[in-house]
């Protein structure tokens, strides 16, 4: 009787390829460890503890007290309640006015390039600069939108220095920067809707408001879950425009909860509360990516 | 019911490419017309323009007597079954069927008793709360031909609903829907590129080419006498042999010429093609119009063609083998024989040609010369 020969060449190029690969990847885990998990984990750590800047050290173990502390501190949940309306405005507002004018750009057919490329301009800006350019644009006597509202016989406004404007003010900047973004991805959602839903559509009677509602709408669905999520995530990390433009004031008008954690630690030096505000907004991120995660699978 | 009516009917995409020129056509009321012609003739892009679905660049479209070139889809009442089905993905398979008639604010109850209906008579009633994806490609032709059904409208328009089929199923659907026309009585055009769909299913066949109508006719018709050498290659698998030749005259009798061929025309024709002897000219020759013995080549007795076998098909029913003229030098035609016999590639045998089958086109026209008919033998 012939025994079969057995041949473990596969499996040692399986396991050659494996360590390969491994050694491919250890650099890149280990900077990632580094700059991300350590950063992470000491914060977390941090969080337990009464650590401040005046009397830094891991001396007093607090538990949960600092997480307490901060749920507790009604300027804290006073900045997630402003994030959240933020939130909320820059979302509803950028979805909107993104999805109007995608459905637009999904209708034309020259010079898409041209609209593509301005639209992208303010979207490949660093925040800080949009943050910079807008505060010389509202300036109250020397910004160029004031004096343009003079010109028509409007009087100038006090765009982010009072209580009422200066939240609608981050919005308006924040969608000004941020609507490409919805845009780009609600246009490449269109461009990707089968032609001939539509087709059977007007060949059933429908009108183009019918189309919009009962295909477009639907098969869109998966995209715009996406996009909200993703758009809803960045915004709750909102910080820069709030840091160049209004350093959350007037008063707390603009006090965001980024914002809000950088003063915990920084100026008010209280690293451990500061540390647990953090803690409790990644709680929230999390919860968020892990919904969109799981949004984007379903769709895949 | 429906008849439609294409005058001069002509589409240009960009003022350059001109996609269909001057159709002329009339669709009677309940007839079942079937566009045939290969990708790209134009045959879409028409069914597409009686629908709605795309402007007429010049010319008139009548539906009933009513002119329909600036009428919107949604009023023009046709109903078309696309080649994919374009059935709503996020519907279920009643709110499909439903959508048009909520769309005309239909009664809850007429819309449940038509679905009903139609569910019934087609087969989908245990999958109306699957979703398009859940469906096979055979339950999604089903729904799409339902969704065209439960309207009711004036006429059907058929895209090519059958290509996406596997063959089984094709052959299947292409009963049931000879059968459904047959019950409705309603006025369908069906586009195919698919010459055994054309030749089983439609009433009259609408051959286009680059655009064009190239011929009209009732199937047989259309394959008996086809207008040109287009058409006579398109019907029928395989297609009509076409031979450069020529016409000779030798005494008072007229000879088809080819290399390894001459054909003696049945006196019938000769008036006919008199005018071309001594013309350079194309022959047609179905495969189908050699026989094994001289009894069955008809009323002539047929010619005794002696052939190389190059190749054998057996397809079960019939044989086809490929077979050269004279010895391996000569032209290559198909022939289709009887099953019951075998053949050996490289055998030489001999068939009789039915001569009163012969198709003779003009070599530069491509267009067939009229002649007589004579019965098939």
């Amino acid at each position: 009787m012939t025994m079969p020969v057995v041949n473990n060449a596969p499996n040692r190029i399986y396991v050659r390829d494996r360590r390969f690969g491994w050694l491919l990847t250890m650099p890149g885990l280990a900077l990632l460890l580094l700059v991300i998990a350590f950063p992470v984990l000491w914060a977390l750590f941090t969080s337990l503890f009464e650590y401040t800047l005046i009397n830094p050290g891991f001396h007093t173990y607090v538990g949960a007290g600092n997480y307490a502390k901060a749920l507790g501190d009604p300027e804290f949940l006073h900045s997630i309640w402003v994030t959240a309306m933020f939130v909320v405005a820059v979302v509803v507002l950028e979805f909107v006015l993104g999805f109007l004018i995608a459905l637009m750009l999904n209708d034309t057919e020259r010079g898409k390039d041209l609209y593509y490329a301005i639209l992208l301009c303010p979207l490949l800006m660093n925040p800080v600069v949009v943050g910079l350019i807008w505060r010389m644009f509202l300036h109250p006597s020397l910004g160029i939108v004031n004096y343009l509202l003079g010109r028509v016989g409007i009087a100038p406004v006090n765009w982010l220095g009072s209580v009422d404007v200066a939240f609608w003010t981050i919005v308006m900047v924040d969608i000004w920067h941020q609507v490409s973004f919805m845009i780009v991805l609600l246009l490449a959602g269109l461009a990707a809707l089968p032609r001939e839903p539509y087709e059977a559509a007007r060949v059933d009677g429908a009108s183009s408001l019918q189309c919009f509602w009962h295909i477009t709408l639907p098969l869109m669905r998966p995209v715009i879950v996406v996009t909200l999520l993703i758009r809803m995530i960045f915004a709750v990390k909102t910080y820069d425009l709030v840091y160049i433009m209004t350093r959350g004031g007037p008063g707390v008008a603009t006090d965001f909860i980024s914002y809000f954690i950088y003063r915990s630690a920084f100026v008010g030096l209280d690293l451990g509360e500061a540390s647990a505000m953090s803690g409790i907004l990644l709680v929230i991120v999390v919860a968020m990516t892990a919904y969109l995660h799981r949004s984007m699978r379903a769709i895949s | 019911m429906a008849a439609i009516e294409l005058r001069a009917v002509t589409k240009t995409y960009a003022n350059v490419v001109s996609a269909v020129r001057n159709v002329d056509l009339t669709i009677g009321d309940g007839e079942f017309m079937v566009f045939l012609g290969p990708s790209g003739c134009g045959k879409s892009t028409t069914l597409r323009m009686i629908a709605g679905l795309e402007d007429i660049t010049s010319g008139d479209l009548f539906v009933d007597g009513v002119r329909m070139n600036d009428v919107d889809p949604s009023k023009r009442d046709l109903a078309i079954v696309f080649q994919n089905y374009a059935l709503y993905p996020h519907m279920s398979v009643r709110e499909n069927l439903a959508f048009g008639l909520k769309l005309r604010h239909l009664e809850r109850a007429e819309i449940a008793r038509r679905i009903d209906d139609i569910s019934a008579m087609l087969g989908i009633g245990p999958m109306l709360d699957r979703r398009p994806a859940q469906l096979s490609g055979g339950q999604r032709q089903r729904v799409a031909l339902g969704r065209a059904l439960v309207r009711e409208p004036k006429a059907f328009l058929l895209d090519e609903p059958l290509s996406n089929l596997d063959a089984k199923l094709r052959a299947t659907m292409r009963t049931e829907l000879i059968k459904l026309h047959r019950r409705l009585g309603a006025t369908m055009i069906h586009v195919t590129h698919d010459q055994v769909e054309a030749m089983t299913m439609g009433e009259r066949i609408c051959i286009m080419r680059d655009g064009e109508v190239v011929q009209v006719g009732r199937p047989l018709d259309v394959y008996r006498n086809p207008a040109d050498t287009f058409v006579a290659g398109f019907l029928a698998t395989p297609p009509m042999n076409l031979l450069s030749g020529r016409l000779e005259a030798q005494g008072d009798q007229l000879f088809a010429v080819t290399e390894g061929f001459r054909c003696a025309l049945p006196p019938a024709y000769r008036q006919a093609y008199a005018s071309h002897a001594g013309r350079q000219v194309i022959i047609g020759l179905r495969p189908e119009d050699f026989h094994e013995t001289p009894d069955r080549a008809g009323a002539l007795g047929g010619l005794p063609v002696t052939l190389t076998v190059t190749t054998v098909e057996a397809l079960g029913p019939e044989t086809v083998l490929m077979a050269s003229l004279k010895g391996d030098a000569g032209p290559e035609i198909a022939v289709r024989v009887d099953f019951d016999r075998e053949y050996e590639v490289g055998a030489r045998v001999t068939l009789h040609y039915d001569t009163a089958q012969i198709h003779i086109f003009d070599v530069e026209t491509t267009k067939a010369l009229a002649r007589p008919v004579v019965p098939a033998g």
